[in-house]
């Protein structure tokens, strides 16, 4: 099966939203809740002349890639609206290839609700489980697991103290 | 533009959009059951005029279930901020109001207090009024309040053929916003403000033969990639770097762009025009200017020359407190740069000697002999604009009421320019009654309380206490409308109406957009069909010729008269391209007389302004230092050591709009104060604790962002903040005093020629506060979620 990515050209992402925004009106996700956010780099100094300012379009675990305008042949939402045209929806073998082009890019391959894209938990018996041996066993009389002081009681035995 | 130029424009396809799209579709079609309306909004929600495509699809059921940028629009390409993306949370809000409401004077400021009325009730209160006002004041008594980005602020309809005043003023002290560079670019090149050339217009865009890339890009105090000012789509400063445009950035706070530039000139808040001298000055010094076009085009070199050489780099340098070398150097790139463009903001225009910044900025524009070049900057020709500014003025405002205009006097250059009434004198007339008292007004799309109007709570005061009658005309109600008015008329949205949209406000149009009506939420009206409606009830003989609201609509922003039909037929394109040449200076494409040469005259750009001279302005630049500024006020530096600047925008709302959408508020929840790490340790400020901002004329508060992207000498504040979702009454009004940046900002201290506003330079103090006033966004989701 085809797996499906995001490649960002983040050198361009410009912050302005619209991703968020997008997904939300897709999917009815209600206030604190995304399948895409936008993470800051900065603005901090290099140096005099140079400055870090970076922003990242980072699907969360509620991006399904717009599994229902995919299904239309769409690209997602976030990716028909980015103002600055950074975003790239596609195969992840061919949008790989385009990671050569430039710097400053990345590849992502969000998963939808990954705890339950896992599935519910399945026992798998692979038949040959260890059983119980039945063997009468001595006691030691004493504890010997660890340090004790001279006149602990700690890990004495004694018979009628059960 | 004539018929056959109504043609939809060629469409670029974006590497990023699927095979499958919908490039090439009509107007309306049909997909899944679902009716799609392509449109290019504009007003409300407000906007600059970009004119976006917009897909709008419906249900059989009538209802917006769905909203998409349009591939076909050929700047956007389908692309969308997040305002529109969220257009169908604004049509349906709970908190939109959709029918008319009313209220006595007496209880204004009462929320409760307002009820439901039928339009014709509300047509008759506002008849019953304008006519006892009239007679009693005269129409002159009535002020028609304006903001920016909505259709109403830009009509003079309202004010001129609805209720006849000659007193139609935009709220912000100096009308500090755009209309100063247009003043300078048409007193200076006799054409108005000059865009950068993004190819806009050409069919073939960036790669378009007729097109050149712009090598050096200077973004002068503005953000356009949140902003979108006045029309342009801001974003293709983006889509040019991408193909490899440099970048010089002039700004006292960095942003994005910043950190990508060649060059970035952090100067000091509001001593722009020394630095552009000083480039002027580098850029002639150094023989770097075009020759030929100066000997040729120009008017006043060796003025200028002899002006700027009063202002050596080094004596910028240490008024902008900039490195030299880096004013050299951007001096340079640009001068070397062709073409090469600058876009230059708001900054611009919000200090005193504004009109000498833009002054300057055309001159470097000129020198450099980037005008009307592709790549350059495109001049609006001879045929820009349409019939708006002016509509109604020759008819319905007679030359005696004319000169009326608050401001007539002492700032003609302001008044004749945008016949406006001078704002600053009249917040000063309705205070004082002098030279009459004003007793009506109508906020023509316009939170003036919470946005535009400076030091708020004084205008507040005045309008309260002076207008015997006031009308709200918008979407939803908010803090200006809740204090001072008693009557409240809905409009449509964009989703709901009919119009148009010229990129730029028409100077230097690109694109000429159309809106369809996609959805219908009561029949409310758009600004221009209320006009009509509420003019015919006042004033029936002068709206006789048009038959119904299309009619206007046709011959307002389309200059024909056929009925409608012309209309019906030229909209059908949703979006075209408006035709456009270069160099037209040489073509005699700038002047009405159809002669080569610029509208001035001079009929040259008027390095020396016989226009400033004869406003009895100096006709040459000069700097003047902010008059609050720790230079100019040392003995204020004790007490306000840090120097304020405000207005950035953000993508998550236009100006004061959408607080009560809850994924736009989401997206800044709160009214940030800009603080650089250092200043806030000092002061014992966290990140995201709240403070009090203040000045000797107000204070605000605000939740500090700690971030680099202001120096240690400056803080920035965000403006246009109210809390729709808090007690509207009085005298809480939303919150809107609470965290008002505007209280910190004067009026009245304008430029020569009445334009300018120091809202970009002033000093502050802040410390830190114990109390949170963090927003809820639970309690934002809770009240304005659940759509309607």
């Amino acid at each position: 099966m085809t797996t499906y990515g995001l490649l960002i050209d983040y050198e361009y992402c410009t912050n302005c939203g619209s991703c968020q925004v997008s997904c939300k009106e897709e999917h009815g996700y209600p206030v604190g809740k995304s399948g895409i956010e936008v993470v800051a780099q900065g603005p901090w100094r290099i140096d005099d002349d140079n400055i870090n300012f970076n922003y990242f379009p980072l699907p969360t675990d509620l991006c399904d890639l717009c599994a229902d305008r995919a299904e239309r042949g769409r690209e997602p939402l976030c990716v028909h609206h980015c103002l600055a045209n950074v975003m790239y929806y596609g195969p992840v073998d061919e949008l790989a290839k385009r990671l050569e082009d430039k710097p400053k890019q990345m590849l992502v391959v969000p998963q939808f609700m990954p705890r339950e894209a896992k599935g519910r938990f399945v026992h798998v018996d692979r038949g040959e489980e260890h059983k119980a041996a039945h063997i009468e066993v001595a006691g030691t009389g004493k504890s010997t697991f660890g340090a004790h002081r001279a006149d602990a009681k700690v890990g004495e035995y004694e018979e009628d103290a059960v | 533009m004539q018929e056959a130029d109504y043609k939809p424009a060629a469409v670029v396809k974006l590497d990023t959009l699927s095979d499958v799209n919908d490039i090439g579709k009509p107007w309306r079609y049909e997909e899944d059951g679902m009716t799609v309306t392509r449109t290019c909004p504009w007003s409300p929600p407000g906007c600059h005029p970009v004119g976006c495509g917009l897909k709008l699809y419906v249900n059989d059921e009538g209802r917006l279930v769905h909203v998409e940028g349009d591939e076909n629009h050929p700047v956007t390409q389908g692309r969308l901020c997040p305002r529109c993306i969220a257009l169908k949370d604004y049509v349906y809000s709970p908190a939109r109001i959709l029918k008319p409401l009313k209220r006595n004077r007496a209880d204004r400021g009462k929320e409760d207090a307002w009820m439901e009325c039928s339009w014709d009730e509300a047509f008759d209160i506002v008849k019953e009024n304008y006519e006892r006002i009239c007679e009693q004041y005269g129409p002159e008594s009535i002020i028609g309040m304006s903001g920016t980005g909505r259709e109403g602020g830009t009509m003079s309809l309202y004010p001129t053929m609805v209720f006849g005043t000659p007193n139609y003023c935009y709220m912000q002290s100096g009308y500090a916003c755009y209309t100063p560079r247009l003043a300078a670019a048409a007193y200076i090149t006799g054409s108005t403000y000059a865009e950068w050339d993004y190819a806009g217009a050409l069919p073939g865009r960036w790669d378009d033969d007729r097109y050149t890339l712009t090598e050096c890009l200077v973004l002068w105090g503005k953000a356009p990639l949140e902003s979108n000012p006045d029309g342009f789509f801001g974003h293709a400063v983006v889509d040019a770097m991408r193909r490899g445009t440099r970048i010089i950035q002039i700004d006292p706070r960095v942003n994005w762009l910043s950190a990508r530039a060649d060059i970035f000139l952090q100067l000091r808040s509001g001593t722009d025009t020394a630095l552009a001298m000083a480039m002027l000055n580098i850029i002639i010094k150094e023989d770097l200017y075009d020759h030929d076009f100066v000997e040729y085009w120009c008017y006043g070199f060796d003025q200028l020359a002899e002006r700027v050489a009063t202002m050596p780099p080094e004596k910028a340098a240490e008024i902008c407190q900039v490195p030299v070398e880096k004013i050299y150097e951007a001096a340079r790139m640009y001068a070397e740069a062709k073409p090469a463009a600058i876009l230059w903001g708001l900054a611009v225009d919000q200090k005193t000697d504004g009109m000498q910044n833009s002054q300057c900025i055309i001159a470097l524009q000129a020198l450099t002999g980037n005008l009307d070049r592709p790549g350059g900057q495109l001049l609006p020709g001879a045929d820009a604009g349409h019939n708006e500014l002016g509509f109604g003025y020759k008819e319905c405002i007679p030359d005696e009421l004319f000169s009326k205009m608050i401001g007539m006097d002492q700032y003609p250059a302001y008044c004749n320019m945008i016949l406006n009434s001078q704002v600053d004198l009249m917040l000063e007339c309705l205070e004082t009654d002098k030279p009459y008292p004003i007793r009506m007004g109508f906020y023509m799309g316009d939170n003036a309380l919470s946005n535009c109007a400076m030091e708020p709570k004084r205008w507040h005061d005045a309008l309260v206490d002076k207008l015997e009658f006031c009308i709200g005309i918008d979407t939803f109600m908010n803090a200006s409308i809740q204090a001072t008015c008693d009557l409240f008329l809905p409009i449509a949205t964009v989703a709901e109406r009919e119009g148009t949209v010229f990129t730029h406000y028409a100077p230097c149009t690109v694109t000429a957009g159309f809106m369809h009506k996609a959805i219908d939420c009561g029949n409310l009206p758009s600004d221009m069909e209320l006009a009509y409606r509420l003019g015919k009830h006042l004033h029936p003989e002068r709206f006789a010729k048009w038959a119904n609201e299309h009619e206007l609509v046709e011959a307002f922003r389309l200059g024909v008269e056929e009925h409608g039909e012309y209309f019906d037929r030229v909209s059908q394109c949703v979006v075209a391209q408006v035709p456009i040449d270069y160099y037209k200076y040489e073509k005699g494409l700038l002047r009405p007389d159809g002669q080569p040469g610029f509208a001035t005259p001079t009929g040259r750009v008027e390095l020396w302004s016989t226009a400033y001279n004869q406003f009895g302005e100096d006709p040459l630049p000069y700097y003047i230092e902010p008059e609050f500024s720790p230079v100019s006020k040392p003995e204020l530096a004790e007490e306000y050591p840090l120097i304020l600047t405000t207005g950035a925008r953000t993508t998550a709302f236009f100006h004061s709009e959408h607080r009560q959408i809850p994924y736009l508020r989401e997206l800044n929840p709160n009214p940030l104060l800009e603080i650089n790490p250092i200043t806030a340790q000092a002061k014992g400020i966290a990140d995201g604790q709240w403070v009090r901002v203040w000045n000797m004329f107000g204070e605000a508060l605000m939740k500090a962002k700690v971030t680099e992207t202001v120096d240690e000498k400056t803080v920035h504040g965000q403006h246009g903040w109210w809390f729709p979702e808090e007690s509207g009454d009085e005298p809480n009004l939303y919150g809107t005093f609470r965290s008002q940046i505007n209280n910190l900002c004067p009026n009245g201290h304008m430029g020569k020629l009445g334009f300018g506003a120091p809202n970009k330079c002033l000093i502050c103090n802040v410390e830190p506060v114990s109390e949170s006033y963090d927003t809820d966004m639970d309690l934002i989701w809770e009240k304005f979620g659940k759509l309607v």
